[in-house]
């Protein structure tokens, strides 16, 4: 009697101190030209909680018939994109949109989505990832997955049990599935690239002509009026024209917010990387770099609810083969987020 | 989000922590105005000047009425949709006969900072080509040409204004005071979307006289449809940035501190338009969150509040677009009116 108390003393504690291992703080590494990233209050990061959220994001079996990941259409080979025009779920499904980076998603606190629609549950609480991270898995087109089947599947994996219980406490819960994949998400960073050492005072960081090519995306393309900051983008929505030549436009961030300007709207992405990510646009109709600016170039397509900011450019040919030169050669980290999928557990 | 230690506690003394609460009462004192969107009180006289913007003229409102004293502006629209229809914006006055103008109907390049003489209540109306002084921010090699002169404010020496033309570079510009009653040398000063990464400065202000040090103080709006995301961004003369708050607000259009102190000091206003939901909208007291930042206590809640003055009695004035019911005749702009003890209430949440 007395040894089997002794020994459930032992299971218990040592319970205890796996958990109390598991809640240490993670130290968030953030690169040079980023900001210190804001997280949410009830969601801190833990190297537990990252490497859970890890096995989670690369693991098919969140999917309704074990074919697709979130790492599927987000993959680090190809940019944290998937490299055709649109993303294809569970039954060779296809998407009405592209699959935007997750490079640097963790500065997306607001909202996210090409729309939006996942936001933030109050003002400040800078959890739109975890927002967002339950929607694909649902997504009749994407993962297809119900929650009320995957939570129960989940908890019958043993590694993945025992992980939970040692993170939050508990086994899997829909709560603890996304708050794993959300603070994964958040290490997904892209910084200390050539034009971040450059601002930082490394004159030799760029080639010449990714300086020009900088200087014309700082003024004369007007590229930073919408990608701005250390992440390149304002995290606004935009209307550039893309989609409105379609019969059956997308409408963009005005299903979300019902702001008529916000017909055909999307929301600005990184520039981060945007080397690796083609093909390029909401729906993915630009195969190269040197096709997007050209069609900024143009200004846009014409329609009612076009950016004040789209408008002819003229650049000449050198100015748009430096701007070419600097998004490529300028944005892209040497310390690139090249993750391999984990092992994952049985 | 910049934050500096020394000059931060500074400024944030200036944002009182109130606990008071009163009943807000905002009084209309003219309405049928068409997207009104600046505000100044006339010195010596206290009469209101609105800007009267899609109506393309400046009115003084003088018990409850309206007279014409400037006409004829420029009329060009803003946003995508809603779009609104704007001529002139901000208005300032350097002394009781001279007005400072920022148009917003012209095109970026083309938009006119103007000074008028005005003559005393009941003299004619001027036409807007008869501004004493007209000053624009051309386009010139890699710098895009400046427009939508939104909001106006002043120091001894100064006045500054802000700008939506060159969206990369976010301009507050400023003009120097000559003599009293003229300007000089305008131009492009402060480059707040390079310094904050934010969009659009809107509202401004300048440090108040019980401040311990000079500074200027500016409303970076943020995107229209974003909600969230508008800073109170503090700037020395030196272009030193001093301080960078979140505030939660969606979209600031104004900045104001008010003329009275209340409790030790005088309070620093803003008014939200809140583009994405209107009804979110209002005026706020922005007060010292005791956390190193800011927190907004709203006052009253407003139908699209765009510019706001205080009277030197504490007196706030207000001008909102408001919502035009369907098949009225009405524009339904109005001029309102907040008693000085009514500011420094708030609502309860």
């Amino acid at each position: 009697m007395f040894r089997n108390i002794v020994a459930m003393w032992i299971v218990l504690n040592a319970a205890q101190t796996a958990r109390i291992h598991a809640q240490d703080a993670y130290e968030l590494k953030i690169p040079l030209g980023l900001k210190a990233m804001k997280l949410p209050a009830d969601n801190p990061l833990t190297a537990a909680k990252i490497s859970l959220g890890k096995q989670l994001y690369f693991d098919k079996r969140l999917s309704i018939d074990n074919t697709v990941s979130c790492a599927s259409c987000h993959d680090p080979q190809k940019g944290w994109s998937n490299g055709t025009p649109f993303a294809t779920g569970v039954r060779n499904q296809v998407g009405g949109r592209s699959a935007p980076s997750i490079i640097n998603a963790g500065y997306q606190t607001r909202a996210t989505f090409w729309d939006g629609r996942a936001a933030q549950t109050k003002r400040r609480s800078n959890n739109a990832l975890e927002a967002q991270a339950l929607g694909p898995i649902q997504n009749p087109i994407e993962m297809d997955m119900k929650l009320e089947t995957l939570i129960p599947k989940l908890n019958k994996i043993e590694g993945y049990r025992k992980q939970f219980q040692a993170v939050f406490g508990t086994d899997a819960t829909a709560d603890g599935v996304a708050k794993a994949i959300a603070s994964f998400e958040r290490t997904v960073l892209s910084g200390n690239a050539p034009y971040d050492r450059y601002k930082a005072g490394d004159k030799d960081a760029l080639s010449e002509a990714a300086q020009r090519g900088r200087r014309v995306f700082f003024n004369k393309a007007n590229c930073s009026a919408c990608h701005i900051g250390g992440n390149f983008t304002d995290n606004g929505y935009h209307n550039i024209g893309i989609g409105t030549d379609q019969d059956k436009p997308d409408p963009g961030r005005v299903a979300v917010s019902k702001l008529e300007g916000d017909t055909a709207a999307f929301k600005t992405p990184t520039l981060r990387e945007i080397a690796r990510s083609a093909p390029y646009m909401h729906d993915g109709r630009f195969k190269t770099l040197e096709e997007v600016v050209n069609f900024y170039d143009k200004g846009g397509i014409k329609n009612p609810q076009l950016d004040e900011e789209l408008y002819p450019l003229k650049l000449s040919d050198q100015d748009k083969a430096d701007l070419v030169v600097f998004l490529k050669e300028g944005l892209s980290s040497p310390e690139y987020p090249d993750t391999k999928p984990p092992k994952l557990p049985e | 989000m910049r934050l500096l230690s020394f000059p931060s506690l500074a400024i944030l003394s200036l944002l009182w922590i109130s606990a008071v609460r009163a009943d807000h009462h905002v009084e209309t004192v003219l309405d049928g105005l068409n997207n009104p969107c600046g505000v100044a009180i006339q010195p010596e006289t206290g009469d209101v000047f609105v800007a009267d913007s899609a109506a393309g003229k400046v009115v003084r409102v003088k018990d409850g009425k309206a007279s014409d004293v400037i006409v004829e502006f420029p009329l060009g629209s803003y946003g995508k949709g809603p779009k609104f229809a704007i001529g002139p914006l901000g208005l300032l006055f350097l002394d009781k006969n001279t007005l400072v103008v920022g148009g917003g109907g012209a095109a970026d390049g083309e938009e006119l900072l103007s000074v008028f003489t005005i003559g005393d209540a009941g003299a004619d109306a001027k036409k807007a080509d008869a501004a004493e002084q007209t000053f624009k921010l051309e386009g010139k090699d890699e710098l895009k040409g400046e427009g939508n002169f939104y909001a106006l404010t002043r120091t001894e020496t100064h006045v500054y204004v802000t700008c939506n033309g060159d969206d990369t570079k976010g301009w507050v510009a400023r003009a120097a005071i000559k003599d009293g009653n003229r300007l000089e040398n305008y131009e492009r000063y402060l480059a707040t979307k390079e310094a904050t990464e934010v969009d659009a400065p809107v509202g401004i202000a300048t440090s108040p006289d019980d401040a311990s040090s000079k500074f200027i103080v500016v409303g970076q709006m943020g995107e229209i449809n974003q909600e969230g995301d508008s800073l109170l961004t503090f700037y020395s003369e030196d272009k030193k940035m001093l301080l960078n708050l979140e505030t939660g607000l969606n979209d600031i259009t104004a900045l104001a501190y008010s003329t009275k102190a209340r409790g030790s000091r005088k309070q620093l206003y803003a008014l939200d338009f809140s583009w994405l939901d209107t009804k979110q909208g209002g005026i706020f007291r922005l007060v010292d969150d005791g956390k190193g930042g800011v927190q907004a206590k709203k006052i009253a809640g407003l139908d699209k509040p765009t510019a706001m003055a205080f009277g030197a009695d504490g007196v706030l004035y207000v001008t909102v677009i408001g919502t035009k019911e369907e098949g009225a005749e009405k524009e339904a702009g109005k001029l309102l009116k907040i008693a000085a003890d009514s500011v420094d209430g708030e609502v309860a949440e």
